[in-house]
Formats: C-alpha cells, structure tokens, sequence
C-alpha cells in the first residue's frame, strides 16, 4: 500500500476502521505446536536474523528516509539494533518495496518521483559484516510510484516487470503503468500503458497497476487506487498478453463495498505448479476495501480465465485491508492490516485457502513479513505493522491525524512461526523516531519473494 | 636432503625474542586490510577472532606463500603446487613436491576459500585454513620442513623478524600458519564473465546462456525441464560446494563400490563417506585441469561425457546424480544426464565465463620475489 502525495483519504480510513472496529475478533482455534529448536541450530548463519528494512523519516521528528540492516534475532544482545544505514536525505517520500532478483541483486521501487526504481548496492568488509554501498536512482522513463518487480522469462527471454502506480505522471486521473526492464541493463524496454480515457471504449485497460504475478504467457495486475489516495480506486484486475505485452482483458474483483468505496485490489499472487506442484493454476486477489480474497480459475489450455470466486470475507471474519501474500515451503500467509493479523493456509491447498493454523495477532497495519531463524534454530515470523506510514498528530505532524496512527503501529513484531507466540517487538518510532516503510528481505542469503 | 639451519640463526632468533620482550609483543596494532571488499552475493564469511585480516599478516602471507625456504631443502613453495597463472594449481594430475615423488591428490584451486565448506583438502581433514597450512610443511612428500627448525630459519631473516613481529607479535609455528590462512582468504574471484554478467555489467552470449541454465537446473522430465545437474552440488554464485555440515562432500560415481577411495571416511571414520571427496570450486575451472580430487580427466569434455553416460554405481552414490535425468524413457539400471552434445558444449561454454583474469594475473597475489 502507497502513500505518495496528500492525505484526502482519510474519510475513507475513518470510515474503514470504523467498520473493522466493529467487526468481532474471532480466532481461529491454534493447533500448531511450538516450534523447537533443531539440530541444525549449532550450524545456523548468524547472519540469518538481519532484516533489511526501508525506514520513513517522520518529518517533525527531523528524521530522514533510509536503508538500513537491523537485528531482528530476539536472542541476540543487540535485537533490534540498526547495524548499518544508509540514509537518503535528498528524497521527500521513501524507497517502497525491496526485491532481490534472480542473480542476487537489490532492488528498490520508490515513493518519490526523483527515485521511482532503485538498485541499492551490498557487499562485504574484511570483518564479514555486512556494507550497503550505496543507492542508484534507475531511469524509469518517467514512471512514477514504483510498486511490485517480478522477473519473468517470455519465449526464452527474461525481463523485469515493475507496476508504477503512478503511471507516467501522478497528474494523471487514471494513470498506471508497466514497465518492462531489461534485468542485466535496466534499461526500460517498453512502457505498458493503457488509461482507460485513451482506449476504445470497452477495450481492456490498465488502472493504478499495483500487485503483478504471471504464469506462462499471461501477466496479471490489480487496479488499486491513485497514489493521491483521493483521484480514484480501482476494481479489477488487467490480464496482459506477455506474446504482443497488451492489456487484454479486465475482470472485476469486487461483489461489496463495505466501506463505501471499490474494492481496491492490491496484491495478488498467481498460484501455479512451480510454487504447488500438480496445482491448478489459478489467481489469488486481495481486496483492500473489499476486506476479501478472491480466486480466479486460470485454463491453461484455452488461455482463459474463469469467474472470479469469494474465498474470505473480512466483514464476516472481523478482519480489514488484506494487503500481502508470502510463502513458505509449507504454507501461504495473508497480511490483514485491520486489526493486525497474519492468516496461514496450507500451501498444498492451493488455489483454495486451508487454514493451516491459528492467526498470528501482530499490530495494526499488519503488512509485510520474513521468515528466518534464531540462534537457537527457532523459526520466526517478523512482521511489519505499518499501513500508510504516516506521522503521529500528537507530535504536530501535519500528516497525520488519529486514526491513521492507529493502524500504524510503527513497530515490527516477531513471533514463534509454529505457534503465532508474539516473542519480541521494536518500535521504531521510540527507538529510531522513524516508521517502518518495509521489512521483506534478509541479508545474506535468506531471499524473499511474494509473487 | 634436509638443509641445516645455522645454529647462529637460532641463536639470532632466541636474541631477538629477549631483545624484544619476547613473543606477542607489537610494534604498534596491525592495521585494517584497506580496499577489501567481498561480494554480497557470496554469502557471509567468518575471520577468526585470533587472526583478523590486516594489512600485516596478508603481506607476510603472501611472502611465506611464495618463500621456498618453507620447504626442507628449500625447493619448493606454496606456489610450486599453487601457480597463480593456473588459478592456484599446478597443471598435474597430482602434484609434486619436496621429495620428489607424486602427491596422493590433485592441486586444489585457492579460490574464494572463506566460503563453501569448512573442510580443506579433499577429504576435508583440515577444519580450518590454518590448521591446512601447517599440513603441507610437514608433510614429508610435499615440503618435508620441520616447523621448529622453520621458525628459527626466518628468525634469522631481519625482514621477516620486522614482518611477524608487526603482524604477530613474533614468529612461532602459529603465526605462519596464521599468515598463511590471511592470505589465502584474500585469494577472491569476483570478475569473471559470470560475475559481470551478475553484476549486470555484460551478456552471456547464447550458447554461455544455455550453459547457465543447464548449470543451475536439476532436470525434470515431468515439466520438460532440461537440466545438467550441476547446482545439486555447485552452488549458484560460488559454484562451489555447499557449506553446511558436510553437504560439500558427495560420491560422484568415480567409481565403483571396490575401488572406491576412503575419501572422507578418512576423517569421520563413517563408511557412509567413503568415495566422498570434498566439491571443488568452478571458478576458473578451464584453468585448473586435470580435474577430480586424483586428476584422472584431461578436459572438462572428459568430465561433461563422465556424468553423460559414465558414472559407477557404489553404496554412497549421490542419489542427486543417480536420479538426475533428461530422458523420460531409461533403463532402470542406466544412469546418465542424457545431454545432447550441444548442451554438454553449452555447459562448457559458461564454465569458461568462470575464468578471472583479474585473479590470475593481480599484482597483490603475485610473487612477491619477482622483480618486475
């Protein structure tokens, strides 16, 4: 989820947690066991509890936006320390998302329009420690409001996919983009974009693109909600055809408007046979304002996507904003930002969603993860609980107001992965006078990837 | 014939050590090695505590490394099985050293040492770089130097007295092991053409492309994905052995079950290990055949062609290997990739990316005793 410009949509967050507030708090009953410690721990990298994470500066509290390593191990003396960081003062809004790709580069897409795609660059010093060198602005060609990356091969050859919510100008009422990188060069190859005023009337378009995933030869995006929060929200999701890299068709993602608005579809995930294998292919959507997940059947032999199909309702659960899903070896979890929880299905499940356990309660504005373990060899869970990131009113930060604060926890919470047991928490606001923009890559070899 | 050291040297040594207030006594601390830089994309590596990398200690490696006087009789260095020319081996099927006769092993490349197993030599009996370093002195086939009498004969060299004294503190059998290990973990490849082509700064050509790929997949009949099984072993960035545990350790059907060597059974006395031998790097792997911890092929074809259609049965097999296949329809009793020869050529073809001229040519890993 983006914040980029203003806060006119706030009424909506109003009426939003309004709505979640009322909701009940039914859980799911637990039956998973504590994880335990494993004969593997006396081996274990002790770099595998170091988060990379992307810091907000709060503007009245004289903070500035960052890249930074931080100790997550809660069994390590300096848990929650920022090991090394590297800050980046010339930018007004943050870096959004990380992305490792396949040959092990960093990537960032970003918030401001001077560093809407980022390659930030790693190494190592004498003592083994951990060095970020630096953080390279990429030419996006214009594009704005860098959202998701993928790396996907078409007919033999591989390219680098970034959503721009943006689009080529956030003046734009219904902008939003693609862009396609070379991923050796990133050079921009091509600019997908479709504005729903500049096709033919009823011809497939692309709106405020943000989740992307893809199987074979088909690509799929979700029209989220213009970065000013206030222009415009999107309902659907846009199929692209990766042979010609057209938009071909829209399928609306939407059945309820609980709080008033479209449903905003934000991330999505196409669950295929390289993530399940035997799995029917299908496509998972999460809806924003719609407080759902959907699937939408995919037939790999006529290329054809069937009718979208309700698989959870937040209104019913008590749960609001889905925002992420992250996998495991074993399971899918589902970030609900209302009022802060983690679901996990079975991975073997796939398409449909198994509970594969209890939900993990972490904080308001529950969004991004990562997995990884303790020194003793205990899996964890650590998520970051930050929904737009903004400031806090009691301290006359002019971009916040109450109730945003409150489904910003600025915190990242870490909890046992078997039994959701919240096991430790830093808040960055109180420790660092930052938010937290991000948390979903190790450093070293633990590499994340969500779609 | 073992050379004598001069009583006068060991008597220059014992001075020394009184006149500086003995052993572990600096000239000042040593300084942070400047410049290093490793890449992200290795992983993360561990300096022991009691031997930092600095600036010191790398340079008194490096000078030990290309010293004969390591050696008994003073013929033979570090370097004489570890040519930098060829990538820190020597070109022989197995080496030879001091006494002349042919070493049980092949030279093994000294290439990104602080990552891939914690295990040296090829049967992993060495824990650590230092403790390897001692072993080749000692041993009677390949420097044949006793350590005691090696201390005193540098300690009657001024520069290496200067030289140990800032780097350690003194000179002790230790400190030469330790000097020896810092530089060895200086020893990095990172710019072959593969590294580029991570780094995004270069292409691959096709056929280097196809190689890759073939590298980095285990086949798949089922979902028609081609593969030459190499990361089952190799990993992706260092290509090679992994680190964890002995999982870079693996039987690669050299041979079968009666002539399998003890390999790393030797050091775990487990007779699930026998025929395992420690996972090589690739780095700049057309540079260092012969290949296999004996040397028994001359080209990487004869290597390519061993897992196409040569592997020996034995009880410790890799089950990676037995299994790996491109060919939905094979005997039961046969194993082999089943690669085309232009996928075996392909392969080759990116295994050559591996070669860094930049570490087989850089000044700071040269021969220090070279004028140039």
């Amino acid at each position: 989820m983006t914040r980029a410009t203003n806060v006119a949509f706030l009424p909506l967050l109003a009426a939003l947690l309004l709505t979640t507030t009322a909701c009940s708090n039914k859980q799911e009953d637990a039956g998973i066991q504590s994880g335990s410690p494993d004969s593997a721990a006396a081996q274990r990298d002790v770099e595998a509890g170091q988060a990379l994470v992307l810091l907000r500066g709060l503007p009245t509290l004289g903070t500035v936006h960052s890249v930074a390593i931080v100790e997550l191990d809660p069994e390590a003396e300096n848990f929650g320390a920022i090991l090394q960081e590297f800050e980046l003062p010339d930018l007004q809004l943050p870096l959004h998302h990380l992305y490792y790709s396949p040959n092990g580069r960093l990537y960032s897409t970003g918030l401001d329009p001077k560093c809407s795609l980022a390659e930030i660059g790693l190494s190592r010093n004498a003592e083994g420690s951990a060095v970020i060198d630096g953080v390279t602005c990429l030419d996006t060609q214009g594009q704005q409001v860098g959202e998701d990356i993928i790396w996907h091969s078409v007919n033999g050859k591989e390219y680098m996919f970034i959503t721009f919510m943006g689009g080529t100008g956030v003046d734009q009422a219904d902008g939003g983009s693609i862009g396609v990188f070379d991923p050796q060069s990133n050079a921009v190859i091509k600019i997908i974009e479709a504005r729903k005023s500049k096709v033919a009337k009823g011809a497939p378009y692309l709106l405020y693109p943000h989740g992307i995933s893809a199987y074979q030869d088909r690509m799929v995006v979700t029209s989220t909600i213009h970065p000013d929060l206030a222009t415009g929200v999107g309902n659907e999701i846009t199929v692209v055809d990766l042979n010609t890299f057209e938009p071909i068709q829209n399928i609306v993602i939407e059945d309820a408007k609980p709080v008033g608005f479209p449903s905003s579809p934000v991330e999505l995930l196409f669950v295929r046979p390289s993530i399940v294998p035997g799995v029917a292919p299908a496509v998972l959507v999460n809806t924003m304002f719609g407080f759902e997940t959907w699937k939408v059947p995919y037939d790999e032999t006529t290329k054809s996507f069937g009718a979208p199909v309700k698989l959870y309702d937040g209104v019913k659960a008590g749960t609001g904003v889905p925002l992420e899903f992250y996998g495991n070896d074993t399971e899918l979890f589902v970030s609900h930002s209302l009022p802060g929880i983690v679901k996990r299905y079975k991975l073997s499940g796939l398409p449909d969603l198994v509970p594969s356990g209890a939900d993990i309660q972490t904080g308001p504005g529950a969004h991004h993860m990562i997995f990884y373990t303790s020194a003793s060899g205990r899996k964890l869970i650590a998520v970051q609980n930050n929904l737009l990131n903004l400031g806090n009113a009691a301290d006359n930060d002019p971009t916040d107001v109450d109730f945003i604060a409150k489904v910003n926890d600025h915190t990242i919470t870490v909890h046992d992965l078997g039994s959701g047991e919240r096991i430790a928490q830093v808040s960055f606001k109180d420790r660092y006078k930052k938010g937290v923009e991000n948390v979903e890559g190790l450093f070293g070899s633990g590499f994340v990837h969500h779609h | 014939m073992r050379r004598l050291v001069p009583a006068a040297a060991v008597f220059a040594v014992l001075l020394a050590a009184v006149a500086g207030g003995g052993c572990g006594a600096r000239h000042g601390e040593p300084t942070p090695l400047p410049d290093f830089s490793a890449p992200f994309v290795f992983g993360r590596f561990e300096v022991p505590a009691d031997n930092p990398l600095t600036r010191e200690s790398v340079e008194l490696g490096r000078l030990l490394f290309y010293d004969r006087r390591l050696s008994g009789n003073n013929t033979v260095s570090c370097s004489t099985c570890h040519q930098q020319r060829l990538a820190f081996t020597d070109g022989r099927r197995t080496g030879i050293g001091a006494s002349g006769k042919p070493i049980a092993f092949n030279s093994m490349s000294l290439a990104n040492l602080m990552w891939g197993p914690k295990h040296f030599f090829w049967d992993g009996r060495a824990p650590t770089l230092e403790a390897q370093a001692q072993v080749p002195i000692e041993h009677p086939d390949e420097m044949a130097e006793d350590m005691d009498r090696l201390v005193a004969e540098l300690g009657a060299d001024e520069r290496y007295r200067n030289l140990f004294d800032a780097a350690y503190g003194g000179i002790s059998a230790v400190a030469i092991s330790r000097a020896l290990a810092s530089f060895q973990r200086t020893l990095i490849s990172s710019n072959s053409r593969y590294d580029q082509f991570l780094r995004g700064e270069i292409e691959l050509n096709a056929q280097e492309e196809l190689g890759r790929k073939l590298f980095m997949a285990h086949p798949d009949v089922k979902v028609s994905l081609r593969g030459g099984n190499c990361i089952d072993c190799h990993s992706q960035f260092l290509t090679s052995g992994f680190s964890a545990g002995l999982d870079g350790f693996s039987n690669n059907g050299l041979d079968d079950e009666e002539q399998l060597k003890p390999g790393l059974q030797s050091v775990t006395g487990d007779p699930a290990h026998r025929g395992m031998f420690k996972v090589p790097t690739l780095r700049n792997i057309a540079l260092t055949a012969p290949y296999m911890h004996d040397g028994r092929f001359a080209t990487l074809e004869e290597v390519l062609h061993h897992y196409d259609g040569g592997i020996r049965k034995s009880s410790t097999l890799s089950p990676l290997i037995a299994e790996a296949t491109n060919r939905d329809s094979e005997s039961l009793d046969e194993i082999s990739l089943h690669l085309s020869e232009a996928e075996q050529a392909a392969i080759i073809a990116f295994l050559n990316t591996l070669t860094d001229n930049d570490f087989v040519t850089a000044d700071r890993f040269s021969d220090p005793f070279v004028r140039k």
